[in-house]
């Protein structure tokens, strides 16, 4: 029988809450579809993360190896190729389209007959055709692509889309895969990790954040919004291009590759609303979102929206709030 | 160090109206401003500072038409040495497996010693290239630099993860690296520099040049395909707050001292 496999991403002896977005997803898929559901974990010692994820579904498999300590997609793909002529015509394996997952599935699939797609919000299995939507153009369009999946198919799964599934009332079972890797000459080694450091101020702490973006358009424009910042008793934030451009530094980038933040008051101008942005707004009390562009896919998150020049704006309410300009 | 940059013409959809094409395929590229792929912007610069502490050269290269080679010029007038153009006519460029292929087959005829994509293209958004063509050669691989350093004929980087924490990988040359978007400062291209680079030839390659048959590059030959386009659909929208900009600050700031 064709399954839906999640591999489990984990890093440091911690399994991702992605994955069990994803199980969410598989067990979907396995209803609609009738495939099993079952998760891989790929670590050097697995049992921790198999038991964690036995609490959601029903079958867990393991692959043990010292070489799997830290992922790197050689040791995995050495396991994986091997693995998926095992799983079956048909099966579809998901992973997170994170760093982890961006770098592995297309890598597996250019060294696998089979095909996959990225970054993905929807699945459906059309016969042998497994069609997936995509967001695009800085998420004003959606496109629904497809491929063969008669061989089996690889997915990488967008962040925040599912949901966590709720706990089985019975365990899943944890078994061994009982695959072996293919001998392979490495030529990548994985070094070690890099924490960010700290910076001058905890965005993740803030209870107001006034959130800059591209919009900001020049590094001039920036003491204006942290003045405005100030006498709103805001703490400025801002979205990655602003600190690509280095006009602020790391640690007040929210997103996935920055922080997450919990504020009461997200206030963003600027701003898109790319998922790796808004992913990283989990759970602000009140989303405002200003953006001159009405059809900006942040209006589509937010709670307010304004359709408005920022500096306009950003005039009007220092202006309100007083004080010498 | 010979270094090959990829790059994408693509149209800047963020601050733009974007038009869905009235067979369903793709958008109005009419009213649209094109321009380099922001990720591979970054690439030729790194690529380009690595030549000048490494020696050796950069090329660059798109998968593109004519109209595209432009974004080629604006490399060479940042200080790439050579440019092509594959002609894309031939490719089902929706497909990121045949531009892959095409892409590993113009490698394959040169000898580099690294490759640089961008992460994504802003455009599709797939992240898929890279990582694919690098499969399809055979060499090692990783995605979401943010660092590089060369030292004896290995390369270490640091690759972004998620939360702001990093890792260092070596990797052995030849490798692909897919470049993320603050790994420098781009350098600023003037027009002047455009100009000095006007007469430069920029070799365009068929696909039968690089052994790929139509039917392997086109639309039989495509792993992935496109189906059709439409808008997002209608979800959760914000409560619009409208009127002057004096009177949607007033409501602002009511809204949040109601809250924090
Ligand atoms: C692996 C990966 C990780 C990433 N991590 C992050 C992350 O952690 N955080 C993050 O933010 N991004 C991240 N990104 C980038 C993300 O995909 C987007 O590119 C980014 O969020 C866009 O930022 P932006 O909205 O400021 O810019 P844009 O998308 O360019 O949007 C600018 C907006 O400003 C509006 N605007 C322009 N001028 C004005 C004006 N005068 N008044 C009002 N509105 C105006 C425009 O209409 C537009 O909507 C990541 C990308 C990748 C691939
Ligand atoms: N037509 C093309 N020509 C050259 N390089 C490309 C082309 N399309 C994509 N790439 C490269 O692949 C990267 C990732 O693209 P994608 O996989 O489409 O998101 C881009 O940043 C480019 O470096």
């Amino acid at each position: 029988m064709a399954s839906v496999y999640v591999i489990a991403e984990h890093r440091k002896g911690e399994l991702g809450d992605v994955t069990l977005e994803n199980i969410a997803l598989a067990k979907e898929l396995g209803e609609k579809y009738g495939l099993a559901p079952k998760a891989i974990v790929l670590a050097s010692s697995a049992r921790a993360f198999a038991e964690e994820l036995a609490d959601y579904i029903p079958e867990v498999l393991t692959i043990e190896d010292p070489s799997l300590e830290n992922f790197l997609y050689e040791d995995y793909a050495a396991f994986l190729r091997p693995a998926v002529d095992m799983f079956g015509p048909g099966s579809i394996v998901l992973c997170p389209h994170t760093a982890f997952g961006m770098e592995l599935m297309p890598r597996l699939s250019a060294e696998t007959s089979l095909p996959c797609i990225t970054d993905v919000t929807e699945l459906e299995l059309d016969g042998t055709r497994l069609r997936a939507k995509r967001s695009i153009y800085n998420g004003k369009i959606v496109s629904s692509v497809s491929v063969d999946a008669s061989k089996g198919a690889l997915v990488t799964v967008r962040t925040g889309v599912y949901q966590a599934p709720d706990k089985l009332s019975a365990r899943g079972t944890i078994e061994g895969l009982g695959v072996s890797a293919e001998p392979v000459r490495k030529k990548t080694e994985f070094i070690g990790y890099r924490e960010a450091p700290a910076g001058e101020v905890d965005i993740t702490q803030a209870s107001f954040l006034l959130s800059i973006g591209r919009g900001i358009k020049d590094e001039e424009n920036i003491p204006r919004a942290a003045r405005l910042a100030e006498k709103m008793h805001a703490v400025l934030s801002c979205s990655r291009p602003v600190v690509d451009k280095k006009w602020l530094g790391k640690e007040r980038q929210v997103g996935t590759s920055g922080r997450t933040v919990k504020p009461k008051v997200y206030l963003a101008m600027g701003i898109s609303g790319a998922f790796q942005h808004i992913a990283g707004v989990k759970g602000a009390g009140v989303f405002i979102a200003v953006n001159r562009d009405p059809k900006a896919p942040i209006f589509r998150v937010a709670d307010y929206g304004v359709v408005e020049d920022m500096f306009k704006l950003m005039d009007a309410l220092e202006e309100k709030i007083g004080g010498e300009r | 160090m010979d270094i090959l940059v990829c790059i994408k013409k693509v149209p800047d959809t963020a601050d733009a109206e974007v038009i869905l094409r009235s067979d369903g395929k793709g958008i109005e590229e009419e009213d649209l401003a094109f321009g380099i792929n922001e990720w591979d912007n970054y690439a030729v610069e790194e690529a380009i500072r690595l030549k000048e502490k490494e020696g050796g050269k950069v090329a660059v290269v798109t998968i593109g038409t004519g109209d595209d080679e432009d974004i080629l010029r604006r490399c060479l007038a940042m200080g790439a040495d050579d440019a092509y153009r594959i002609d894309s006519s031939p490719f089902y460029m929706d497909d990121p497996y045949s531009v892959a292929k095409g892409l590993s087959a113009f490698a394959k005829k040169h000898s580099f010693d690294l490759i640089m994509t961008g992460v994504m293209a802003g455009d599709m958004s797939y992240a898929m290239t890279g990582p694919l063509t690098a499969g399809m050669l055979g060499i090692p691989h990783t995605t979401l630099v943010t660092s590089i350093d060369v030292k004896d004929g290995n390369i270490s980087v640091t690759r972004e993860l998620e939360g702001g924490l990093e890792e260092s990988v070596r990797l052995e040359l030849p490798a692909l690296l897919t470049i993320q978007t603050g790994i420098n400062e781009p350098r600023y291209v003037s027009i002047m520099g455009i100009r000095k680079v006007r007469s430069k030839e920029i070799p365009v390659l068929r696909a039968e040049e690089l052994g790929l048959s139509a039917e392997e590059i086109g639309e039989q030959g495509a792993v992935l395909e496109l189906e059709s386009l439409e808008r997002p659909p209608e979800g959760k929208e914000a409560e619009m707050i409208s009127g002057s900009p004096d009177e949607i600050a007033e409501k602002i700031l009511e809204i949040v001292k109601g809250v924090v």
